[in-house]
């Protein structure tokens, strides 16, 4: 398990004929066996359709897709031994629970006791065991959604894939349900490539995320790396909520850059060093910064706040940096200290390894 | 004060209800009426159509079937829709997945193309089928009154089975690709048995419409492959007497007992609402 290279990627790309341009623009991905990869986009970025090329329901327009080794590309979709939940499940009316489950295995032509014995034990792992012989519209939508795993992972395939699996439950079922996920993924122990749009599910499920948008992998990495250090504006706006505030590089303080930023003076970011004198974008989190009521001597950084949004766990303050300088978001959480109204003059603080800085995608 | 309880609804709200009930027989009897004529008539002893009846016999029922003409024309519409019925779900079921699986060039004039037999007034058609057919030549033959049918009969199939898929999950299919069936074997597992109800009333309907159709058969039959509807036609140009509306009893009676068979099995109405 881990770090042997299982499904690989590379140069996949695929023009829809009629489509003003590429839904996938040559993406390469790496997912090593035993591993959970989350594909993290907003929709028609070309998730759903790298999806759909690796299942091989659609053919690429150029690139390889490999698993363990073996060149899948033209093998046609129903021997390419890939699990598929889709985001409608697609479960088959007619058929109760365990012939829904059987399916691939008659497909195998799978002896009838092996199929019996192999269904119940996909039905257990699901725990819908006692569901065997129901039929499909009188399950709930996450019974569903195991039937649709049990089917899925029944044949034993080389690659489970999940597309916005947790998109039709309501939130409550959505939090059993990505745990349940987990579980059957490590019981089973399989490779497991998922699309969604949810950054949150990517960053909680996944062992990497892969963003991508208008086709393309913005970046790669664990979901740290993803979310503490975006390599991209697009990558940091759209996984979390972030600051990014332009400046430019004043030269290296260490390990740091120094960024002039507007309203902020000379802030040391982290992050791939730029250039003394070009321009520079800086990533502040929201709940990175903690503000204080501003003492009338004290230096740093002060701003001011326009509005307070109660939201229960937290505060969401918006505050405009010295007089004109540009507006932040901050997030405090309630209860531990004290409240500032519109209006209320305050200092800005945070740790040094807040501010980051990122690259522009040119 | 105490406050009655009671089951009943409030006078004004069971008087508009009793009118709404009369308003719908009244309706149900000014459609029916003509058949309920024709019902009664039936029965007449007398030898020619007269009403009201003035005897009762079942000898009108007897004549249908000691006529030779009304025999064979039961045969050449039995055999013209059944096999109507079955080329035109064999037809129907490919064009429904193309004009709503596919997208291509054309598809919504296809789409019409398919639809316009049903907004051309049969007479046009039958004279074009009869141009079309007699230098084949397939005018007075069961393959030209096939054919001739299979024009108005095949866009209800498409329509039928159209709307099942419509409601059917299209990814239900590429789930069973990805399980390992072969693209017929999807089809033939997964989306026939979605779609069967709407192809059987499809079925159903082509029977009974091309067991029925007369202005077409008019044009392209002859005198060897005559339709039971141009047989009576022909019957009452000369005569007329009970038996004519015997018939047109048994006729209501099969469409009734057909329609109602496949109602009980297969839920013909909702697969015609959905449509």
């Amino acid at each position: 398990m881990g770090d042997t290279p299982h499904l690989v990627l590379s140069g996949l790309a695929k023009t829809y004929p009629g489509a003003d341009g590429a839904a996938v623009r040559g993406i390469d991905l790496t997912v090593e066996r035993g591993r959970i990869l989350a594909v993290l986009g907003p929709s028609g970025c070309g998730k759903s359709t790298t999806l759909r090329l690796i299942a091989g329901l659609v053919a690429p327009t150029a690139g390889r897709i490999e698993v363990d080794g073996r060149d899948l590309t033209d093998v046609p979709v129903h021997r390419r031994d890939m699990g598929v939940v889709f985001q409608s499940y697609a479960l088959f009316p007619h058929l109760d629970v365990a012939r829904n489950v059987a399916f691939g295995l008659e497909m195998r032509a799978v002896g009838k006791a092996e199929v019996k014995r192999r269904v119940g034990e996909a039905l257990e792992l699901v725990r819908l065991g006692h569901l065997a012989g129901r039929r499909i519209a009188q399950l709930s939508g996450g019974q569903q959604q195991r039937v649709a795993l049990a089917r899925a992972l029944v044949v034993e395939p080389s690659v489970l894939l999940l597309d916005e699996p947790l998109s039709n439950l309501d939130a409550r079922l959505r939090s059993t349900m990505q745990d349940e996920i987990g579980r059957i993924q490590r019981e089973t122990g399989i490779t497991t490539v998922f699309v969604t749009h949810d950054q949150q599910e990517a960053l909680s499920m996944a062992d990497s995320v892969a963003v991508m948008n208008e086709g393309r992998i913005e970046q790669t990495g664990t979901p740290q790396d993803i979310y503490e250090r975006p390599a991209r504006p697009f990558v940091a706006r759209f996984v979390g909520r972030a600051n990014m505030v332009e400046g430019t590089s004043r030269g290296r303080d260490g390990e740091r850059t120094l960024v002039e930023l507007p309203g902020l003076g000379k802030v040391p970011a982290a992050g791939d060093p730029v250039e003394t004198g070009r321009p520079a974008t800086v990533m502040l989190r929201p709940h990175r910064i903690a503000l204080a009521a501003a003492a009338p001597e004290s230096g740093g950084a002060r701003g001011t706040v326009l509005s307070a949004a109660y939201a229960g766990e937290t505060v969401a303050y918006r505050v405009r940096l010295g007089d004109d300088g540009p507006v932040l978001d901050v997030e405090r959480p309630t209860g531990s200290e004290a409240s500032h109204g519109p209006g209320a003059e305050v200092a800005l603080s945070w740790d040094p390894e807040a501010p980051r800085l990122v690259a522009d995608p040119s | 004060m105490t406050v009655r309880r009671t089951g009943r609804m409030p006078w004004a709200h069971r008087l508009g209800r009793a009118g709404w009930a009369a308003v719908l027989v009244a309706l149900y009897l000014f459609l029916l009426a003509p058949i309920l004529v024709v019902l009664v008539e039936s029965f007449d002893d007398a030898t020619y159509l007269r009403f009201p009846p003035q005897g009762f016999t079942f000898d009108a029922y007897g004549q249908v079937f000691a006529n030779e003409s009304f025999r064979l024309g039961i045969q050449v519409s039995g055999v013209t829709a059944a096999v109507t019925a079955l080329l035109a779900m064999i037809a129907g079921v490919p064009a429904a997945l193309a004009l709503t699986r596919l997208r291509f060039r054309g598809r919504s004039a296809i789409e019409a193309a398919f639809l316009s037999p049903l907004l051309v007034p049969h007479i046009v058609l039958g004279l074009a089928l009869l141009l079309i057919l007699a230098p084949i030549p397939l005018t007075d033959t069961y393959w030209g009154l096939i054919l001739a049918h299979l024009g108005v009969t095949v866009p209800y199939v498409v329509r039928t089975v159209s709307a099942a898929l419509m409601s059917a999950d299209p990814r239900a299919e590429e789930a069973a690709r990805t399980l390992g069936a072969s693209g017929f074997t999807a089809f033939r597992r997964i989306t026939l048995p979605a779609i069967r109800s709407g192809l059987l009333s499809g079925g159903v309907i082509a029977f009974l419409l091309s067991f029925d159709e007369t202005v077409i058969s008019l044009f392209v039959s002859g005198q060897n492959t005559v339709p039971l509807p141009v047989a009576v036609l022909q019957y009452v140009e000369y005569r007329s007497d009970p038996s004519i509306a015997s018939l047109s009893v048994l006729l209501v009676l099969l469409s009734v007992v057909v329609v109602v068979l496949v109602e009980r099995g297969l839920g013909l109405r909702r697969s015609l609402r959905s449509g």
